[in-house]
């Protein structure tokens, strides 16, 4: 992966419509991307799908992106993850059935990093979550990484749908404190 | 019973945290669209939770998906062209389909983004000259809306308006569904006065008076029947919140203050 600050310099010639720039910043995030929606979709189809959209997207948008709201990853994250999570919720009927086939290898634990590696908002994100109650903390990292409705939550946690949105909503409300931004 | 927690900060939260269903991300994206204050908080949660993403696994993707991508790059034609002049890009295009459709977001782009203020000042007015003042004994004083009105790419024929007066006002989540002539209202951020309940109605130039859709739940869904009208009346209506005596309006016509109307106004889903 390049630095972010690599990744903006790229953006900004992706918003100018620099072709090369943009096969280069596709080269240095599909694997982030593409990981990230196949947790989601669990199909490589509907994750080729999303990957074509998102890039489309990010393509078109890049003028928008601001460095000063977000890293790059981050946004063109948002972006494959609101992409996905919106194809999923329209095929759930197919996504809660085919929970568990061909990309078990993907564990529920998320991907270790040394923590050298971490940024330091993410270490402050992780300090918070920490916080919270065993639980919580593992619901809302559920809820993340596979990109899980509270129905789907429900159904995981054998708890009641109303109990979930209560939890996901302190949590969460516990995180923003924590952070105090 | 209130819950603290049913906040728009807290839907903008799980709109970016994932658990939001089909119905209340739709709605969540037709605010991020048409209103800043809520896309401020979803741009706040999405610096807050994005990180984790780094968490994550990469896969590399199947070594056909960059010429995919390209391909559809190279269909949707060059991005000055089709910003400066739309109608272009629906030029001789093997998908011609999908480039039309990608010439009319553009063009509908181009609108929320040069046109997006005027044109709700615009939709107010002839939502509000739409009304018929005689049939509105209550009405005092209807205030300048923005209403906005999103067809959901989640199910063609269903629109989804935001009411709000401005970014700090309360606002209303309208969804109505043409097709099956059902309507939805929800509150996200008003208030409700103690002794008040909020209700919907339907204005029509084929009625002579405004007719109750019930009222507005707390944080629930109202789910008030449209069965009885037909869809071009249903597409072309008015609808209004007023503010009534709890348990709603006592004599069947609104009685309270007008606090928004609005139309269903074609429009395209914002960009995530």
């Amino acid at each position: 992966m390049l630095s972010a600050q690599e990744l903006v310099w790229l953006m900004a010639a992706v918003a100018k419509g620099d072709r090369a720039a943009f096969e280069r910043l596709y080269a240095a995030t599909r694997a982030k991307l593409y990981g990230v929606v196949l947790r989601i979709l669990r199909r490589q189809d509907l994750a080729d799908e999303v990957m074509q959209e998102t890039y489309l997207k990010i393509w078109n948008s890049a003028g928008q992106f601001d460095p000063a709201l977000a890293s790059p990853i981050t946004w063109m994250v948002a972006i494959a993850r609101n992409r996905a999570i919106d194809l999923v919720r329209k095929k759930t009927e197919v996504s809660i059935e085919e929970e568990s086939d061909v990309f078990d290898f993907a564990a529920d634990t998320p991907d270790p990093l040394a923590k050298r590696e971490m940024t330091e908002e993410l270490q402050r994100l992780l300090a918070c979550m920490a916080r919270l109650d065993e639980e919580r903390r593992r619901l809302v990292l559920f809820a993340y990484y596979h990109g899980w409705s509270r129905e789907q939550l429900a159904a995981k946690f054998e708890t009641p749908v109303n109990t979930i949105k209560t939890w996901l909503r302190r949590a969460l409300l516990d995180i923003r404190e924590c952070l105090g931004a | 019973m209130t819950d603290e927690t049913e906040t728009p900060d807290g839907l903008a939260a799980e709109y970016v945290l994932g658990t939001l269903g089909a119905d209340e991300r739709a709605q969540a994206e037709a605010l991020i669209g048409n209103d800043p204050a809520f896309a401020r908080l979803v741009r706040r949660w999405e610096r807050r939770l994005g990180e984790l993403h780094a968490m994550m696994h990469s896969v590399e993707p199947p070594p056909d998906t960059w010429a995919r991508i390209q391909a559809r790059i190279d269909g949707a034609a060059p991005r000055a062209a089709t910003l400066v002049q739309p109608d272009q890009a629906v030029v001789a295009a093997p998908e011609s389909n999908v480039v039309a459709l990608s010439a009319r977001l553009q063009r509908w782009r181009q609108v929320a983004a040069g046109l997006g203020a005027l044109a709700a000042v615009l939709v107010a007015l002839v939502a509000i000259q739409a009304l018929n003042p005689a049939a509105l004994p209550g009405l005092l004083r209807p205030k300048p809306i923005e209403i906005v009105k999103t067809e959901t790419p989640v199910n063609p024929g269903r629109f989804v308006a935001v009411l709000q007066q401005n970014a700090a006002a309360p606002a209303f989540i309208l969804t109505v569904d043409v097709a099956t002539r059902t309507a939805s209202v929800r509150r996200v951020s008003a208030e409700q006065p103690a002794g008040k309940s909020y209700e919907l109605w339907l204005v029509s130039d084929r009625f002579p008076a405004p007719r109750s859709l019930g009222l507005v739940g707390a944080s629930e869904f109202a789910r008030p029947a449209l069965a009885s009208y037909d869809p071009a009346t249903v597409s072309s209506a008015t609808y209004a919140v007023s503010l009534e005596p709890e348990g709603g309006s006592p004599t069947g016509a609104p009685t309270g203050p007008i606090l928004f109307t609005g139309k269903l106004v074609e429009s395209v889903p914002p960009s995530p």
